[in-house]
């Protein structure tokens, strides 16, 4: 069906380079359900489409793919600073996300972020629980000069936090970054825990934190603590690993909530805004 | 253990090719198709995945089933050795004196499981001392000693010495009389060979009896990748697979195993010291694919 120099995208024009793509979203980490989700759309956006001689069909559907992705990671936007900036304070900042992703060591890199724009920063030690917990957070502190409230191990964090943000009150401070344990979404008892914390902190800001290295999973951990309290956005650690953080697309997908900054090392600047654009150029590279 | 909702895909399938009587080419490429995105939703690395996947499709098609077995059963079996090959089995334990050292990424579990399995052998008879060469992490030491402490397990570490290689030789020295020794290290990936080096350097101290590479089960499509370089560092000797309490499968623990020749030593199910198991790998399968009990099928024929 040539005319003037188009042809007619049919499905079956379409089908090699939407398996490619699909592939290598597979292969960055996009999980399988997310990946069909987004192909499914820009077949269905494709097909029938006139496109111009010249223009491989390949390109057109690479081109679809970078807007869909595009679109999901840029559906609502927050800016933590502008945020942090305008809002009434102290502006009071829950963590939350499953075992060892990161939490304790992005407030640790947050805290720093606020302090060098003169914002002043609390820290509240909400992992009562894992052993350390307490003196690993500590230790951020100190070497940050930043005040941490704690209290003994084992005891509420909710009761915690309280004390963090009565703090921040009273001492004028603007920003109280809350920890917590980290807990798998499947453990009933520490997600109602979760939920509790929030009712009696009522936080301003609930992130969520994953790990760029996470797989399938990411979809169903993002959904359930979600689910459990609400986020406002999401950080991705170690971004350094190498790999392709396909997890973004997957957890912003099914929370349609913003990914705000992204981990890429162990030290304290290692935290960056996180930029849609730059994020697909990347996973689109080859 | 959380057994899921992608074995439902899977399941459906199966039943196609119950219903189908005799085995014909394009219901087992559907089947392969569904077994594919079974394995993908596990994490399994996507190149293994096609691999295995055309093995499979391709023996279906071209081996004769066993007398008494059906073209379902037959298929199952093939799926079930193919996997069995890559997986073999849990990786042997002797309960005798021995060195190990802890090796993985940022967070994917070392301390948790360090503790865990000095409580193994303690619990076998055996008297364990756990080392902290943790000097990167803060609150590492505290972490590790507070463990240590509650398990009543004797701990070696320098709180303020930040050399772990030297902390590591004097920590071997120290703990001479102890039956089974654990060297727990700093996590660190592929990409950090500052950290790699240091590895390489406390693996060089000893001749360790194991090497356990520690994955965390949620880990996707990096696995192979990080597997291999730790690998090529210190020689792994066996896997462990954290946080399987959870929803994710542990199907990067199958790509690292398949790249890098190794078997899979312990899963990790929880927290606290007693969540620790011998790795099964029927169960593993049967998680990996969301079904039951494939093993059953297989003694039939
Ligand atoms: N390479 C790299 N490592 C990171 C990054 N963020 C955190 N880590 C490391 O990941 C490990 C776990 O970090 P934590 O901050 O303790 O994680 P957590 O979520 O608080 O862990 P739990 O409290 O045990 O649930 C530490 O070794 C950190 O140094 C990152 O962006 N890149
Ligand atoms: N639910 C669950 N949590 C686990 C398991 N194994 C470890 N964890 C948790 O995962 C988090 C990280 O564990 P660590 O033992 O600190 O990990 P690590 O590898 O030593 O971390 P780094 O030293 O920072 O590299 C902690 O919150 C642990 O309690 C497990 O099998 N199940
Ligand atoms: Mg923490
Ligand atoms: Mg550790």
């Amino acid at each position: 069906a040539i005319t003037r120099g188009e042809v007619i995208l049919s499905e079956k024009d379409l089908e090699g380079p939407l398996w490619e793509l699909e592939m290598a979203l597979l292969e960055s980490d996009v999980a399988l359900p997310v990946a069909e989700s987004i192909i499914d759309r820009i077949r269905k956006d494709l097909s029938g489409q006139h496109k111009k001689f010249l223009r491989s069909t390949g390109d057109i559907a690479e081109d679809a793919l970078r807007d869909a992705i595009l679109t999901i990671l840029s559906a609502h936007t927050l800016d933590f600073d502008d945020y942090v900036k305008g809002h009434d304070k102290p502006v009071i900042v829950v963590f939350t996300g499953v075992n060892g992703t990161g939490k304790t060591t992005t407030i640790a890199k947050l805290a720093e972020r606020l302090k060098e724009s003169n914002v002043g920063v609390v820290i509240a030690a909400g992992d009562t629980f894992r052993a350390g917990a307490i003196e690993q957070l500590q230790k951020h502190a100190d070497r940050l000069g930043v005040k941490m409230i704690k209290h003994d191990q084992g005891s509420d964090p909710a009761a915690v936090i309280y004390d963090a943000v009565a703090y921040a009150k009273s001492n004028k401070k603007d920003v109280v970054l809350a920890d917590t344990a980290g807990r798998l979404h499947t453990n009933v008892n520490l997600m109602e825990q979760l939920k509790k914390i929030s009712r009696i902190i009522r936080p301003d800001l609930v992130i969520f934190v994953d790990e760029a290295i996470a797989g399938n999973d990411a979809v169903e951990r993002a959904k359930l603590f979600n689910d459990a309290v609400p986020i406002s956005g999401s950080i991705l650690t170690k971004a350094d690993a190498d790999s392709k953080g396909g997890a973004a697309i997957s957890i912003a997908h099914i929370t349609g909530k913003p990914i705000l900054f992204l981990g890429v090392g162990q030290e304290y600047k290692d935290l960056r805004k996180f930029d849609p654009d730059w994020f697909v150029e990347r996973l689109l590279e080859r | 253990m959380v057994l899921d909702n992608l074995g439902s895909s899977l399941k459906s399938a199966i039943q196609k090719l119950a219903n189908a009587g005799k085995i014909d080419k394009e219901i087992i490429d559907d089947v392969v198709k569904d077994i594919q995105r079974a394995l993908i939703q596990a994490d399994v690395n996507v190149k293994l995945v096609m691999k295995l996947s055309n093995r499979i499709k391709e023996r279906a098609l071209t081996e004769a089933p066993p007398a008494g077995m059906d073209s379902r059963e037959h298929v199952l079996r093939i799926v079930y050795t193919e996997l069995v090959n890559i997986i073999g089995k849990a990786t042997p334990i002797a309960l005798e004196p021995q060195t190990i050292m802890m090796v993985g990424l940022q967070g994917s579990g070392k301390t948790t499981t360090t503790a865990k399995l000095a409580r193994f052998f303690s619990r076998k008879g055996l008297k364990p001392a756990v080392i902290c060469a943790d000097t990167y992490r803060p609150g590492a030491y505290d972490q590790l000693s507070q463990l240590c402490e509650k398990l009543g397990v004797m701990f070696y570490g320098e709180r303020d010495n930040k050399d772990a290689v030297a902390i590591v030789r004097n920590g071997l020295k120290e703990t001479q009389k102890y039956d089974v020794r654990i060297v727990d290290t700093a996590g660190r990936h592929a990409l950090e060979t500052e950290l790699i080096k240091e590895m390489k350097d406390i693996w060089g101290l000893t001749n360790f009896t194991h090497r356990f590479l520690v994955l965390d089960a949620a880990i996707g499509q990096q696995a192979s990748e990080q597997a291999k370089a730790f690998n090529d560092a210190v020689g792994i000797t066996g896997v462990v697979i954290t946080k399987l309490d959870g929803t994710a499968k542990g199907g990067g623990a199958l790509s690292a195993v398949s790249d890098t020749n190794t078997s899979i030593a312990f899963i990790g199910v929880g927290e606290t010291p007693d969540d620790l198991e011998r790795f099964d790998p029927d169960g593993f399968i049967s998680r990996l694919l969301g079904m039951g009990d494939l093993k059953a099928l297989v003694e039939k024929a």
